[in-house]
């Protein structure tokens, strides 16, 4: 950013909303230089700033709190847009179960509010409660309970986006049955922020479940709980979730249950019936509902991965996994995702990923990294989308940030 | 009017497809004129019914060579005119393409041609132990394909979702025949932009489907369906709201007021309610056998406090289907009272169902028109239908203006215009109640990302595309001109 630009950008905004702070983990993710760090007070505010970015050909990147940002490939110096002061609960009626906020909202907050009423977000990807809204639903990450409520993108209503180069739409509604026309809100859940910045968030709450129970088998090996966690995803209930975990101590099966006490008790002597094991049951405390699966590490450290295979090849993927040395897991079983977590060197984690793209693709699965320390290339290990798929994306960048404003699509 | 298509193309289109599988036979075109919503007819060009992705493909590709647009057709059961035809459009129907590809019952897919009939895949996977969710009133007719193009619901979706919540991956074929695949189950649905969740619901404007990878539930153990009768519509609402908010998580919760009660009961379809009763709502919980009787019991006491005459439960199997067809015919009843019906569609906050019946039936009576409620209570999806006979010329301009005044009084109570049925040609005049220029135009600028000349359904859902003869019928303009 050239001396005249910054000059007219601090013209743009009051001077409260700069700021030169940037935690390290952040630039370890964007390796790049960040001029400076926005946050706006309101949607005007971001489409003023979008749209001046716009016309001078200056790098945006949005963030929530910046402390689960993707890896990025940058091109050269950007702005940081945090929505930090983007956190109001703009409108919440307990009884349409639906809750509109701010982007910057955090997910404990809108948590603790809306528990006052019985209800809560049923998503549970790592640290979820430290994330923001936008950053939620800007990751598209639902956690393991997708396995009894769905993923994320069904259950966002609506959001204000500002695109790339200013624009302000607002898409979608507060009720949850919408198709009044092309659903282009569904390609901003999960777009990491490369389409738009996500304003504010409508999403559907559901009741706390008056009966959470975790059933959990132990053992020192996590290929002896594969047989049975595949027996639990084809047994004839259905689960609020279904993990496998090495992170902690010992290799950990995580059944949750969700229902009317009578029927949680029912549903674990089917799942005992049907695997042919018992289960150490434990039940979750009101204050525990969002993640009592994570081990508790530091997130901050991680140097972690995502693997997608059919559920069905979970065994052959841990068979794979088993192989490589410093691996630790959390799989859900029921949709066939994993968050793979390395440990040691750079180097002796760089040749684990080679192989490891490699025989994932090869199960007809696919791998991107979440999160790596800065000097790995990470683009080497992340599995692409189809020519196609890759247009058809780069055909609605176009649509949406025409300026290429909003960097980190490759 | 319409021009027959070149001999050249029809030649071409035989060699791909069957020469019996290119209809031009004007009486036999006569099928193809509406779909369920018959208030707009016109007869296409042509229609060709292919078999396979490659036959469909190779379709697209002559056709749009040709500069011939295309109008893609399921089994013709949408209610908003999104398989009319335009003056120069040929249809393609997927009819023929009716088979389920595979089904992967131990990662609880299914793999199918966008021809198959919704309820024939739950009828195909119910001996693994599965079923497919989403359940609309036309399940056992109308086809995966359309509900791909509809993102179509029904009255179970109040748990399960709509259908963008089961397809996981689409082959899809796109302008000038691309075959292109998108997602999958065993791939990570964000190493890309969520292509497949924008491909659902896009109304035949972005392409066809040609193969649907879907998701599949296990059969639930149990259910237990509530019949709830009240003195009014306004009560029946307010017990909806009292259910949902109690923490209980039914399966579906539906309304049908009082005019169409009578409809019904003096149908073939007759469930015996009460015909003095305002309302009647029917519950269904499901899940597992041991939850379902405390369930059933909070929600009867739900129904009681808010003013419930009383609540019957359904006691075996066959009494729980006559419940359901009761709601599930109640279109097909109302054929008794009025020679024409206007199916309307529109979603509000769950809290407003009971103000904005309260406004329809206000709108009802200042024009002087019988309506009859059919909803999804659940999730504030509403059916008003306007009865009416077009053969009434000053009728047909009341029908109009109501209509459109429930729209805004739907919109006004922070709801939207379509929660299942779709635009189509139908309500693209009410985008604009929902969305402002800049939203209309990025939808626009998307469909030109999948379909640049816009040769799939063009005049559908945008408000602002003008086609040459236009899309409007006499039979249109007499009911919304």
């Amino acid at each position: 950013m050239r001396g005249h630009q910054a000059e007219s950008l601090f013209k743009l905004l009051p001077p409260e909303v700069f700021s030169n702070s940037v935690a390290p983990r952040l630039l370890d993710a964007l390796r790049t230089e960040v001029k400076t760090v926005v946050s706006p007070r309101s949607v005007e505010e971001v489409a003023r700033l979008l749209k001046w970015a716009s016309e001078k050909g200056v790098g945006v990147v949005p963030i929530g709190t910046g402390e689960h940002t993707y890896p990025r490939y940058l091109r050269g110096p950007c702005i940081v847009l945090t929505t930090s002061r983007l956190s109001d609960i703009q409108d919440y009626e307990p009884a349409d179960l639906t809750i509109t906020a701010g982007a910057g909202a955090l997910i404990r907050d809108l948590s603790t509010e809306i528990a006052a009423h019985g209800q809560w977000l049923p998503f549970d990807p790592p640290d979820v409660l430290n994330r923001t809204l936008g950053g939620l639903v800007s990751s598209g990450l639902s956690g393991p309970l997708r396995t009894g409520y769905g993923p994320l993108r069904n259950h966002v209503l609506g959001a204000t986006i500002v695109c790339g180069d200013g624009r302000v739409l607002r898409l979608g509604g507060k009720v949850v049955k919408n198709v009044a026309g092309f659903d282009i809100l569904k390609p901003m859940v999960g777009s990491r922020g490369e389409l738009a910045v996500i304003a504010s968030v409508t999403v559907r709450l559901f009741p706390l479940p008056v009966e959470d129970r975790i059933l959990v088998l132990e053992a020192n090996d996590i290929a002896e709980l594969v047989a049975t966690s595949r027996a639990v995803a084809t047994a004839p209930i259905m689960p609020a979730s279904i993990v496998l975990d090495s992170t902690v101590n010992r290799a950990r099966l995580l059944v949750r249950l969700h229902g009317a006490a009578t029927s949680v008790d029912a549903d674990q002597v089917s799942l005992e019936k049907h695997t042919g094991v018992s289960f150490e049951a434990k039940n979750i405390a009101e204050s525990e509902h969002s993640f009592p699966q994570e081990g508790g590490r530091d997130v901050s450290e991680e140097f972690s991965l995502r693997v997608w295979v059919l559920p069905s090849r979970m065994e052959g993927l841990l068979d794979v996994l088993k192989q490589a040395p410093g691996v630790t897991l959390n799989a859900d079983v029921y949709g066939g995702s994993v968050r793979v977590y390395l440990s040691g060197s750079v180097s002796d984690a760089e040749s684990v990923l080679t192989g490891l793209r490699k025989d994932v693709e090869e199960l007809g699965g696919t791998i991107r990294m979440l999160r790596m320390p800065a000097e790995v290339g990470g683009s080497a290990y992340r599995t692409n989308p189809s020519a196609d798929e890759r247009e058809l994306a780069m055909g609605l960048k176009g649509v949406f940030d025409p300026h290429t404003v909003l960097w980190g699509m490759e | 009017m319409t021009q027959p298509l070149p001999s050249n193309v029809i030649k071409a289109l035989s060699e791909i497809v069957g020469s019996e599988h290119v209809i031009t036979d004007p009486d036999r075109l006569l099928v193809y004129e509406s779909d369920g919503l018959t208030a707009y007819r016109r007869s296409p060009r042509a229609v060709v019914l292919p078999s396979s992705t490659e036959e469909l493909s190779a379709v697209i590709g002559l056709l749009h060579k040709n500069g011939i647009e295309v109008i893609p057709r399921g089994a013709g059961t949408g209610l908003s005119g999104g398989a009319l035809t335009t003056l120069e459009g040929v249809i393609v129907g997927t009819a023929r393409m009716n088979r389920i590809l595979k089904i992967d019952a131990e990662n609880r897919r299914a793999i199918a041609q966008p021809g198959v009939i919704n309820a024939r895949l739950t009828e195909a996977t119910h001996p693994f132990g599965l079923y497919y969710a989403p359940d609309p009133s036309s399940q056992s007719t109308c086809t995966l394909g359309g509900n791909v193009a509809e993102n179509s619901g029904g009255p179970h979706c109040l748990k399960y979702g709509v259908t963008a919540r089961y397809v996981t991956g689409l082959t899809v074929v796109l302008a000038g025949g691309r075959i292109v695949r998108l997602g999958g189950l065993g791939r990570d649905p964000y190493i890309t932009l969520d292509l497949v969740g924008l491909f659902v619901g896009s109304e035949g404007c972005f392409g066809i489907a040609t193969e649907i990878e879907i998701g599949l539930l296990p059969i639930t153990e149990g259910v237990r369906t509530l019949l709830g009768i009240f003195g009014s519509v306004e009560s029946a609402g307010r017990a909806v709201t009292k259910i949902i908010s109690s923490g209980l998580m039914p399966a579906a919760v539906e309304i049908v007021d009082k005019p169409t009660i009578q409809a019904l009961e003096a149908s073939v379809f007759a469930a015996g309610y009460p015909l003095e009763a305002g309302a009647a709502l029917v519950i269904e919980f499901d899940g597992t056998e041991a939850g379902l009787d405390l369930d059933a019991d909070r929600a009867e006491q739900c129904c009681l406090d808010e003013g419930a005459i009383e609540v019957q439960r359904a006691t075996d199997p066959e009494h729980r289907m006559k419940l359901w067809r009761a709601r599930k015919k109640a279109f097909g009843a109302m054929g008794r009272i009025a020679p024409d019906l206007l199916v309307q569609d529109a979603t509000v906050p769950r809290t407003k169902l009971p103000e904005v019946l309260v406004g329809i039936d206000d709108i009802g009576n200042r024009y002087g028109l019988k309506i009859a409620n059919v909803f999804h209570a659940g999730d504030g999806n509403l059916h008003p239908n306007i009865l009416f006979d077009r053969q009434d010329q000053a009728q047909l301009k009341l029908v109009e203006r109501a209509s459109k005044e429930i729209m805004q009084l739907c919109v006004d109570a922070g709801g939207t215009i379509t929660g299942e049925h779709g635009v189509g040609v139908d309500k693209r005049e009410y985008m604009t109640l929902v969305h402002g220029p800049a939203e209309l135009e990025a939808m626009a600028a998307t469909k030109r990302v999948f379909d640049p000349d816009s040769l799939f359904n063009p005049g559908k859902v945008l408000p602002e595309v003008e086609i040459e003869g236009g899309i409007d019928t006499p039979e249109i303009s007499a009911i919304h001109k």
